[in-house]
C-alpha cells in the first residue's frame, strides 16, 4: 500500500487566512452601514439633495471594491499571463478588493468617482502586485493609493464634510479647525463647535466615511482581538502614545484632560491605527517590534499634526513606518534574544516621547509669549512720569531710554546704537520720533528702506512700551 | 510561561479496545540505530543468536543492541525506520524458544547499587521510550533527587502510555520505587493529563502504599508532555540544558516499565506496546508486539485503511513523520502508528506576517522569519533554528498552512 507524503504535523488549526481577512470585512460591515446611514440616508431626508448625489458615498465604496478586484484580475492575465480559471482562483487568494475597502472609507465623502477608480487602480497595482502580489507588498496598499490620490488629485477630491453637514458646520473638520488656532485654545473653541466630545465618539461630526464613529472601530478592535486576526499590540500602544504626549502637552499648556482625548477621537487615528497600521503583511512580526512600532506610530504622528500644515498626519506616518518594518523587527529579534537589552530601547522611546513633547510645548508657548523681542531692563517712575529703559533687537542690539506719560510714550532717547549699520537712514528720517507719532497705530508705519531691521526694532519698543503699560494699567 | 495550544485529544477510541498481543512473530527485523546515530553491526548471516544476545553496538558509547528473539540471523538489510530513513536491521527468524538468558528472577529489586544499576541499565539497553531513544542509564549518572515519571502523552490519538499504566501500574510503581532507593532520590511525581482518568485510576489503586510517590495532574493541553513544560508545570523550575542540572531526572512512563523489567529479570526490553489509530482507520487498537516487527503485516490483521487521502505517519499527528509505505520496522521508541485521512488544508498562502508562530512557539524562535531568510545562513545563526524542539505547533497555527517546521528542520541542518 502507497501513500501520500506531505509535512506534518497532520492535524492543523481551522483558523485560515481567508478567515482572518473575512473577519476584518466582517468587522468593516457596521462602520460601513454607519456611515451610509450618515452620508446618504440623512443627507437625502434632511436636504434637497437629489438620490444621485446622496447615493454618492455608496457608489464610492462600491466602485472601489470593483476597481480593485479587476485590475488585479487584469494584471493576473495580462501580465502575469495566467489563464482565467487560474486567475479567479489567485484572486480568491490575493484578497484582493481589501485595499478597495479600506481605501473608499479614509478617503473624503466627495471624492470624484473616477479619482476613486484610479486611486483604487493605484493601490492594488503599484501597491500590491508589482511585489509580488499578495504577502510580498512593504506598504499599505490602500495607503499607496491615498497618498497618488492626495498627492495627484488634491484640488479635486473634495471635502470631508457631506451636503448635509454643509449647512450646519463651518467647512472644517475639528483637525483643521484646532491647526488654525494654532493647537491651543479652550474646549469652546476647539471642541464645541462640533457639540460634545460624545459627538466625536458615535461619530456625528464630520470626517472620511469609515472614520467617524470611534466607537464602533472601538467595537471592531475588540471584536478583531478576541478573534486573534489583528495585531493588538500595534493600536494600543499608538493611540497610548499619541495619548500620552498630548496629555503632556495639556498639562503644560492648562489644557483639560478633554484635549488628549480631543486628540484621539478626531481625525483618522483610530481607523487608521486599527485597520492600517495592524495590515499584517506591512506590519513588524515580532511582539516587542509591533509594540517599537506602535510606538514609533504615535510620535509620528504627533509630530505630524503639531509641526506639519497638514493636520492628519496618521496615514502618512503609518505610510513611513511601513518602510521601517524590517528595522523594527531587528529591534524586537534582539530583545527577543536577549531580553535586557529592552531596557535600552525603553530608554529610547522614554526620549522620542519626551523631546517630542517638549518641542510641542516650546512651539506653543514661543508663539503665545515672546512674540516681541523687547526687554526692558529697568522702570523708574518720576512723578508721573515713568521711565523705561530697553534693549530690542534691531541688526545688533538697540538700547535706549523711553518716557511714558499718562499711558502716552513722550520722549524715546537712543542710548546704544552701536550694532546697526545703518543708522544714519533712521536718523535722516527722524524714524524715532516719527515712531511716537504713529504710536497709536504703529504697525502702518513703514520701515526705512535699507534699514528695516533697525527700524523693527524701533517699532517693537513702542509696541512692548505700549503692551506693558495697558498691563499696569490692569 | 507556557505557550501552549489546545487540541482534540481522540483518544478514547484506542483506549476503550483491550490490548491485542501480536508478539508471535516468525521474523523480526532489528533496526541498527540508536538516538538517531547508526550503530555497528555485531553479527554474520546465519548465526544463531538467543533472545538478549548483543547484535550491535553504538561506539560513541558502547550501547549495545539485543535481539528481542531467539533463532537464526538471516540477513542484514535496509528496513524503513520511523523517521523515513532506510536502516540497517538484523532480520531474525524466531525460533519461538524465548530462552532467557539469566532466567533467575530477582526476589528484591531494591538490592543494587548505583554502580550496578547504571551498568545494568547500559547491558539490557534500555533507551528512552518516550521517542527520544536517549539511553536512559546517561540521565542517572550525576546525582538526582527528584525523578518525574511522564504518563501525559499530549500527542492526540496516542495511548500507548496510558495502556501501560492501565495494565502494569503496580509495577510501574515497584520499579519508581526500586529507582528511588538505589540511586537515593527524595521523590518521585507522576505526571498525566488531569483529564485522563485511565492513568489516575490505575494508579489510585496502590499508590497509598509508596509514601514518596506523587500523583500530579498537569493541565491538558500541547505540548504538556515536553520535558521542559513538565518540570514548570509540576515544579515550577526552569532550567538552561538539560534537567539532570537541577537533580531532576525525566523518564517515561514506558521506560520506567522497562527499567523494571531489567531489574527484575536482568533482561533488556523485547516487546513494547504499540498505538494504531487515526481517523483513516477501521478499528484503532493498541497492540503488543516484538520490538522489530514489521507494521504492516499487523494492520493487515486488524483492520483496513479508511478515506482517500491517507497519511501513514510514524508517531502521533504532530510530531510524527509522513512514510510512503506502511513497512515500517517498530523500534524501541515508536509509540503509535497514525492513520490520518486528510484532504484539506492542501492550499497553501503566502506567509502574511501575522506572527502566530511567534506567539505560540514553547522555544520562543521565529519560524517566520527563519522562513523568509531560509537561504542567509548568517542570519539564520541570528534566529536560533537549534533550539527548535519540532513540536510542529508554528505549523499547526499556521494561518497560511506555511510547512513552518520543515523550514525550521532545514534551517537547523544549515546552521550546522
Amino acid at each position: 500500500m502507497k501513500f501520500k507524503v506531505s509535512n506534518g504535523p497532520f492535524v492543523k488549526s481551522s483558523n485560515s487566512t481567508s478567515k482572518m481577512m473575512t473577519r476584518l470585512l466582517i468587522a468593516l460591515i457596521p462602520i460601513i452601514c454607519l456611515s451610509i446611514l450618515k452620508n446618504t440616508i440623512i443627507v437625502y431626508f434632511y436636504t434637497d439633495a437629489t438620490l444621485l448625489e446622496s447615493l454618492h458615498p455608496i457608489f464610492m465604496i462600491i466602485l472601489s471594491i470593483i476597481t480593485s478586484y479587476v485590475s488585479e484580475l487584469l494584471y493576473f492575465k495580462f501580465i502575469l499571463k495566467y489563464k482565467i480559471a487560474d486567475c479567479i482562483h489567485e484572486l480568491s487568494k490575493s484578497f484582493s478588493i481589501i485595499p478597495g475597502v479600506l481605501l473608499s472609507l479614509v478617503l473624503p465623502v466627495s471624492t470624484p468617482l473616477w479619482v476613486i477608480v484610479f486611486g483604487a487602480f493605484f493601490a492594488n497595482i503599484f501597491g500590491k502586485m508589482i511585489y509580488g502580489g499578495f504577502g510580498q507588498n512593504i506598504f499599505n496598499p490602500a495607503l499607496i493609493g491615498y497618498l497618488f490620490i492626495s498627492a495627484s488629485y488634491s484640488s479635486l477630491i473634495g471635502s470631508h464634510l457631506n451636503l448635509y453637514e454643509l449647512d450646519t458646520l463651518a467647512g472644517a473638520t475639528p483637525l483643521t479647525n484646532l491647526a488654525s488656532l494654532n493647537y491651543v485654545g479652550s474646549y469652546d473653541e476647539i471642541v464645541s463647535g462640533y457639540g460634545s466630545l460624545l459627538n466625536f465618539f458615535v461619530g456625528s461630526i464630520p470626517g472620511s466615511l469609515g472614520e467617524v464613529s470611534k466607537m464602533l472601530i472601538i467595537f471592531a478592535f475588540v471584536y478583531l482581538t478576541i478573534t486573534k486576526t489583528i495585531k493588538y499590540l500595534i493600536p494600543i500602544f499608538y493611540v497610548g502614545t499619541v495619548f500620552v504626549i498630548t496629555y503632556v502637552v495639556s498639562l503644560f499648556t492648562d489644557m483639560g484632560i478633554w484635549y488628549p482625548i480631543f486628540h484621539i477621537l478626531s481625525g483618522g487615528l483610530l481607523f487608521g491605527a486599527v485597520f492600517m497600521a495592524t495590515d499584517p503583511v506591512t506590519s513588524p512580526i515580532t511582539k516587542f517590534g509591533q509594540i517599537f512600532h506602535g510606538i514609533c506610530l504615535g510620535v509620528l504622528t504627533v509630530s505630524l499634526r503639531f509641526f506639519t500644515s497638514y493636520p492628519e498626519g496618521v496615514m502618512t506616518s503609518i505610510l513611513f513606518m511601513n518602510m521601517f518594518v524590517p528595522l523594527c523587527d531587528k529591534i524586537g529579534l534582539s530583545v527577543k534574544n536577549n531580553l535586557k537589552k529592552v531596557w535600552i530601547y525603553i530608554l529610547v522611546i522614554v526620549i522620542f516621547i519626551s523631546m517630542t513633547s517638549y518641542f510641542i510645548i516650546n512651539k506653543i508657548s514661543y508663539k503665545e509669549e515672546n512674540k516681541i523681542p523687547v526687554n526692558i531692563l529697568e522702570t523708574k517712575k518720576e512723578g508721573d512720569k515713568t521711565i523705561y529703559n530697553v534693549s530690542s533687537k534691531g541688526w545688533g542690539l538697540i538700547k535706549a531710554t523711553v518716557t511714558v506719560e499718562n499711558g502716552e510714550i513722550i520722549s524715546i532717547d537712543i542710548t546704544d546704537k552701536s550694532g546697526e549699520t545703518q543708522w544714519s537712514e533712521l536718523e535722516k528720517n527722524d524714524y524715532a520720533n516719527k515712531a511716537i507719532e504713529y504710536q497709536d497705530n504703529i504697525d502702518s508705519l513703514d520701515a526705512v528702506s535699507g534699514s528695516t531691521f533697525s527700524s523693527d526694532g524701533i517699532k517693537n519698543i513702542i509696541k512692548k512700551i505700549l503692551e506693558s503699560e495697558l498691563n499696569n494699567e490692569k | 510561561m507556557i505557550k501552549e495550544i489546545k487540541l482534540d485529544g481522540k483518544k478514547d477510541i484506542s483506549i476503550v479496545n483491550d490490548l491485542v498481543d501480536f508478539s508471535n512473530v516468525s521474523k523480526v527485523f532489528v533496526p541498527l540505530i540508536n538516538c538517531n546515530i547508526l550503530c555497528k553491526c555485531l553479527t554474520k548471516k546465519g548465526r544463531k543468536v538467543k533472545i538478549g544476545s548483543v547484535i550491535g553496538i553504538r561506539e560513541d558509547i558502547d550501547f549495545p543492541i539485543l535481539s528481542p528473539v531467539s533463532g537464526v540471523v538471516l540477513d542484514i538489510k535496509k528496513y524503513q525506520y520511523l523517521n523515513g530513513d532506510l536502516v540497517d536491521c538484523v532480520v531474525i527468524s524466531n525460533d519461538k524458544t524465548e530462552k532467557i538468558l539469566k532466567k533467575n528472577e530477582v526476589k528484591d529489586i531494591c538490592n543494587y547499587s548505583k554502580e550496578e544499576f547504571i551498568d545494568l541499565l547500559k547491558k539490557c539497553s534500555i533507551s528512552g521510550m518516550g521517542g527520544g531513544d536517549f539511553p536512559t542509564y546517561l540521565k542517572y549518572e550525576g546525582n538526582n533527587s527528584i525523578l518525574i515519571v511522564n504518563a501525559v502523552e499530549c500527542e492526540p490519538y496516542l495511548t500507548s502510555d496510558a495502556m501501560i499504566c492501565k495494565l502494569k501500574s503496580k509495577e510501574i510503581l515497584d520499579g519508581i520505587d526500586a529507582i528511588l532507593k538505589i540511586n537515593k532520590m527524595d521523590k518521585c511525581l507522576i505526571a498525566y493529563k488531569k483529564n485522563n482518568n485511565v492513568v489516575k485510576n490505575s494508579f489510585l489503586e496502590y499508590i497509598e502504599s509508596y509514601d514518596n510517590i506523587i500523583l500530579t495532574p498537569v493541565d491538558d493541553f500541547y505540548p504538556a508532555g515536553w520535558e521542559r513544560n513538565i518540570i514548570k508545570s509540576v515544579l515550577g523550575y526552569s532550567y538552561s540544558k538539560y534537567p539532570s542540572e537541577i537533580g531532576i531526572v525525566v523518564n517515561n512512563v514506558s521506560t520506567i516499565y522497562s527499567i523494571y523489567k531489567a531489574l527484575k529479570y536482568k533482561k533488556g526490553i523485547s516487546k513494547r506496546i504499540v498505538t494504531i489509530s487515526g481517523d483513516g482507520f477501521s478499528k484503532p487498537v493498541n497492540v503488543l508486539v516484538k520490538i522489530g516487527t514489521n507494521m504492516s503485516s499487523i494492520i493487515k490483521k486488524i483492520g483496513s485503511y479508511e478515506g482517500d487521502n491517507l497519511r501513514f505517519i510514524a508517531g502521533g499527528p504532530m510530531m510524527g513523520t509522513s512514510l510512503p509505505k506502511d513497512e515500517l520496522i517498530v523500534s524501541k521508541n515508536l509509540g503509535a502508528v497514525t492513520i490520518i485521512n486528510n484532504d484539506e488544508y492542501e492550499e497553501v498562502n503566502k506567509c502574511i506576517s501575522c506572527g502566530k508562530c511567534i506567539d505560540k512557539c514553547p522555544v520562543n524562535i521565529c519560524p517566520a522569519l527563519i522562513l523568509k531568510n531560509i537561504d542567509d545562513v548568517l542570519e539564520l545563526k541570528k534566529l536560533h533554528p537549534e533550539k527548535c524542539i519540532g513540536c510542529g505547533i508554528c505549523s499547526y497555527v499556521c494561518p497560511s498552512k506555511l510547512a513552518l517546521r520543515d523550514a525550521v528542520k532545514i534551517a537547523r541542518k544549515k546552521v550546522k
